[in-house]
């Protein structure tokens, strides 16, 4: 035996020292972890260049106090604030309700659910911009299709869809789940017809009647499907643009902007960028949460298979 | 067989006989009912797009109308859209090209990048892989209408100003973590001894990647490239934002030059825009079966 | 392109040729270089050509050439924003909205342009050169920081058949203030007895989006009274009894109008499109709306062309005429520019009155020269019954600066909408014009606490 100090015969067991490279390989060999290190680097650049510079430098004008002293006493911001809360919540989960139950209806045999389904579809596949200002003329409370045709049927004036605040703002958020409601309908469709048709049968077998069926094989597998689309869709939502931009203008007199277009009439209304981004940004601790819990999400799904 | 024997089996006979028809009436009243709530839903989905087409069809004056229906109805705005009859249509078939060019540059980069990345995370497991996909996520924290100020100021550092590679590298940037995501949850349905037994065989990562991942991923690639030319075509900020140039515009930028007019051809706006809806109503159609199986997630499992 | 658009553009080169062949004399031998300019896309496709051939003719007079980009309006402002705060900017670029000048030069991010309104002081009108000097709260002291080379006012555009189908003569419309506006209303009354569903009688435009409602309220408030409400020193007086009252006629007028129901509702919600169309599409029987660009964009439509009228503002209701508020608009030269030297003599070029009134006339005249004697020594601008009523309101008539040259405080009013919330609080809110105005005075007065322009 060598001369050993104290110390060694004291410790446990030493493993032998892994090197970086070695623990960062993994279970890879050298050739194939070079292959895998290529194969990130396209994302890993893209991420780099065009997130995490612009998203610093944004934080960066969105970094100085005053700004956000500013956007609070600024009249609309609150209003601003419980518009979008509403809008998150009320389109949202609607949206994703009904997804969740028309998916279910599309299940359903017959080559007319099939047609139904293609031209329900249309309102995602439709560009943007054209539709939604379709709607703003649609629901125009003097010369709108809307309130001719409730003129034509009932022979009375339809109301003002866009002139007052709680009208224009369901205005925006029946423009946003008309868009994308089939958008997530097909996702959770796509979920229901992943779960195995034995259990169905089995179930059948067994004597389930179609609600408990739903409680017990589609309830448990899509719930986690049903939580995950929700945590994405209030994440894009937070940011959609369009549906209220192009809607109602934010108007009446500002009344019914969300925080994503408060940003952009700041930045460029009112040609004060840096205040703009202080508008997104004081999104930022609803944000952050939501994005945690979706990581946690998804990380537990991958773990468990 | 005794008489009352013989009476309990026409009895049971009739009963079920009954419950049979009883069963195929209250389906055919489901049926029904389904059928009149499919009716719904296409008004539903039709109210607005039928708006869409009724302008395109007017004539301008008609436009502000109490019609229901256009009362001259006739296709000469989509003549003067094909034609580019109108100045703000005078490039329209140049900025139909760029938004074709864009869009096709989206997907084809986000489908590569995106399932690249997608493998040596999830296929070869590379360690801190989740870092990534992770990070990726993050793109979404921060609104694309945030980051559109900051982007244009490093588009000009790097060059690509008024270039449509600007615009195509912001949507790139917003569709490929979706990619990622999708990628991830359908790879799990796809065996990784598939990749075991071939890299035992001496394949090279980039063949398996070639000839068994994408292969094997086809109706997920279909799913995320329908996503991320759709996601292209309905945008607009950032080309509106990036783009200024009648020769580099796309055509959602050239759309939004009739909202400034203090007079614009309403019909031949909703026209331009019936056309410009056509590619990716064509795509979406053609690949909507794959499109189907490839959402399938494998978080359904839970 | 069409046939028009060639024969239009043949025309426009014939004329800007020989202007060209005159203009020499204001050609710096600048040495050739470029310079990047960004324009914004006029209302009509003829303001395109005009601005396309009028720089083809400076490239060939002064060898320098021109990389110009013509941009549509809502899309060059948000540029315009972003080139500012990036610092990557143009070497010249046109005020949009035009209060910017104003802003950016308190903020020391214009070039000073002196030396080019200084060739031609002479023919400015007071009026634009007012609207020119800014203050810069680096150098604490007013300069020329933009280069005017247009303006614009509200006329009134009134549909003659309309007023006539309501058994009424154009002559017969009173001409003070309130009595003018009044009598529309009985127009509206007449023309719905006779079933005619979807007609109002005043097109005012009481939304807080675009420019002109901000110009609407300061034309009512200038009528009532209320004109020196900012002062050129750049001082407000909210407190002065006579400015209160026009301030508080001026809030009441169009929202007791629009409550009553002379005004089409969805007017609360307009955009700077949306009171045109609803001027073309006989909703409205007359609208106060900037520019004749209403009349220019159907002015292949003969009978409807013909149908307009377009008149100047009635007297205010003692009597007296009352001054337009004129909207100079700009040429700006950002700090940081790469070509200082070729965008001056650029904008020298073009603010000569020969070139800027070849411009202006192939642009068919949407646009009014800033140069009185422009008009004076051409005809051709009082030939067109049209352009003769907006002529004579906005170039030989009273006219007055916009607040935003005295004070870029006011700037921010503007883009806040801070008056036309008033309005709305008054017609959707219930509030009185008194808590309306209160409201907005505080406001006003907050905005201006961060801009404190030092006399000197």
């Amino acid at each position: 035996m060598n001369s050993a100090s104290v110390y060694e015969l004291g410790r446990p067991a030493i493993r032998p020292r892994v090197s970086t490279w070695r623990h960062l390989q993994g279970t890879l060999k050298g050739s194939e972890y070079s292959w895998a290190i290529a194969f990130l680097v396209p994302y890993v650049g893209v991420f780099v260049a065009f997130v995490v510079y612009p998203a610093v430098y944004g934080l960066w004008m969105g970094s100085e106090p005053s700004l956000y002293t500013d956007l609070f006493s600024d009249p609309i911001y609150q209003s601003t604030l419980v518009n979008t809360l509403l809008f998150l919540g009320i389109a949202v989960n609607l949206k994703m309700f009904c997804a969740l139950l028309l998916s279910g209806f599309f299940m359903r045999r017959g080559w007319w659910v099939k047609a139904l389904l293609m031209i329900y579809v249309l309102p995602w596949a439709v560009p943007a911009l054209p539709t939604f200002i379709s709607i703003h003329w649609m629901l125009n409370g003097e010369w709108g299709l809307i309130n001719n045709a409730i003129f034509q049927v009932f022979h009375v004036d339809g109301p003002s869809w866009l002139n007052t605040r709680w009208l224009a703002l369901g205005s925006a958020i029946y423009s946003h789940i008309w868009k994308w409601m089939p958008f997530w309908t097909v996702i959770l469709l796509a979920g229901r017809m992943a779960i195995p048709r034995d259990l169905y049968d089995a179930a059948k077998v067994d004597g389930a009647s179609g609600w408990r069926q739903f409680v017990h094989i589609n309830f448990p597998l899509l719930a986690n499907l049903y939580l995950i689309c929700t945590l994405l869709s209030t994440i894009f939502t937070l940011g959609d643009f369009n549906s209220v931009f192009f809607v109602t203008g934010g108007g009446p007199a500002n009344s019914t902007h969300v925080l994503a277009t408060l940003g952009i009439r700041d930045a460029f209304d009112l040609a004060q960028p840096r205040l703009g981004v202080a508008a997104v940004m004081s999104a930022l601790p609803l944000m952050i949460p939501l994005v945690i819990i979706l990581m946690r999400r998804l990380k537990t799904t991958e773990v468990q298979l | 067989m005794s008489a009352t024997t013989l009476n309990r089996i026409a009895v049971t006979e009739h009963t079920a006989r009954r419950a049979g028809q009883a069963a195929r009436r209250r389906a055919n009243l489901a049926e029904a009912a389904a059928m009149a709530f499919g009716v719904l839903l296409i008004v539903w989905t039709v109210v607005p797009l039928y708006n869409m087409v009724m302008v395109s069809l007017e004539s301008h004056g008609d436009v502000f109308t109490d019609a229901v229906f256009p009362p001259h109805p006739s296709v000469a705005s989509f003549w003067i859209v094909i034609t580019e009859g109108y100045w703000y249509l005078e490039y329209f078939w140049h900025q139909f090209g760029n938004s074709l060019y864009v869009g096709a540059a989206v997907t084809v980069l986000t489908l590569l990048i995106g399932s690249l990345a997608s493998f040596s995370i999830g296929r070869m497991r590379v360690r801190y892989g989740w870092l990534v996909s992770n990070a990726a996520l993050l793109t979404y924290v921060i609104p694309a209408s945030f980051l559109a100020i900051p982007f244009y100021r490093i588009m000009q550092s790097y060059g690509l100003s008024n270039n449509l590679w600007s615009v195509i590298a912001a949507e790139v940037t917003f569709a490929t973590p979706y990619g990622i995501f999708i990628f991830s949850q359908y790879g799990r349905s796809i065996p990784i001894e598939l990749d075991e037994s071939a890299r035992i065989d001496g394949a090279s990562p980039l063949q398996i990647y070639l000839h068994i991942y994408l292969p094997m991923m086809a109706p997920a690639l279909v799913a995320v490239g329908t996503y991320a030319l759709l996601l292209a075509w309905n945008e607009y900020l950032y080309q509106f934002l990036l783009l200024s140039s009648k020769r580099s515009m796309t055509v959602p930028v050239a759309l939004a030059q009739f909202l400034n007019s203090d007079e614009a051809p309403w019909n031949y706006m909703m026209a331009t825009a019936i056309v410009y809806a056509l590619p990716p109503l064509a795509v979406y159609y053609a690949f909507r079966g794959r499109m189907t199986a490839g959402l399938t997630m494998g978080g359904v499992k839970g | 392109m069409g046939d028009l658009s060639r024969r239009v553009m043949i025309r426009a080169s014939v004329q800007l040729a020989t202007v060209g062949a005159l203009a020499c004399p204001y050609i710096a031998n600048a040495a050739a270089t470029t310079a990047t300019v960004w324009w914004v896309q006029g209302f009509a496709q003829e303001e395109d050509v005009a601005f396309r051939d009028m720089v083809a003719e400076y490239e060939k007079a002064s060898g320098n050439t021109i990389d110009y980009s013509i941009i549509p309006y809502a899309p060059e402002r948000q540029k315009i924003v972003s080139a500012i705060t990036t610092g990557e900017v143009p070497d010249v670029f046109t005020a949009n909205p035009a209060e910017i000048v104003a802003l950016y030069a308190w903020q020391g991010k214009l070039v000073d342009v002196t030396d080019v309104v200084e060739t031609q002081k002479s023919q400015y009108s007071e009026t634009a050169l007012l609207s020119a000097q800014c203050y810069n709260s680096v150098t604490k002291k007013r300069s020329f920081y933009g280069v005017p080379f247009t303006g614009a006012v509200l006329p009134i555009h009134i549909w003659k058949s309309l007023v006539e189908k309501a058994g009424h003569k154009i002559e017969d419309i009173p001409k003070t203030w309130d009595a003018y506006w009044d009598f529309f209303k009985g127009v509206q009354t007449k023309l719905r007895d006779q079933g005619v569903r979807n007609v109002y009688g005043q097109g005012i435009q009481v939304t807080t989006n675009g420019v002109d409602p901000n110009n609407t309220f300061h034309y009512f408030l200038i009528a009532y009274g209320g004109q020196d409400i900012l002062t050129k020193d750049g001082q407000l007086h909210l407190d002065d009894p006579k400015i209160k009252d026009a301030v508080i006629k001026a809030l009441t007028y169009p929202t007791t109008s629009y409550k009553a129901g002379f005004v089409p509702p969805s007017a609360i919600n307009w955009n700077d499109a949306d009171d045109n169309n609803a001027f073309h599409s006989k909703q409205v029987v007359m609208d106060l709306d900037g520019t004749i660009s209403t009349e220019v964009a159907i002015i292949k439509n003969k009978e409807d062309y013909d149908d307009i009228v377009t008149m100047g503002l009635p007297l205010s209701n003692d009597g007296k005429p009352v001054p337009s508020q004129l909207t100079a608009v700009n040429a700006l030269i950002p700090e940081g520019a790469r070509n200082i030297s070729v965008a001056k003599d650029f904008l020298k070029y073009f603010i000569q009155p020969k070139v800027n009134n070849e411009w202006l006339k192939v642009g068919l005249g949407r646009n009014i020269p800033v140069m009185p004697e422009i008009v004076k020594n051409d005809p051709w601008w009082l030939a067109d019954p049209h352009r003769a009523a907006y002529t004579r309101q906005g170039v030989l008539g009273l006219t007055v600066p916009a607040y935003w040259a005295f004070n870029p405080a006011y700037a921010q009013v503007q883009s806040e909408h801070v008056w036309s919330t008033a309005w709305i609080d008054i017609m959707n809110g219930g509030m009185t014009a008194e808590a309306a105005a209160a409201k907005a005075y505080k406001r006003i007065n907050d905005i201006f606490a961060k801009y404190p322009i030092m006399q000197s």
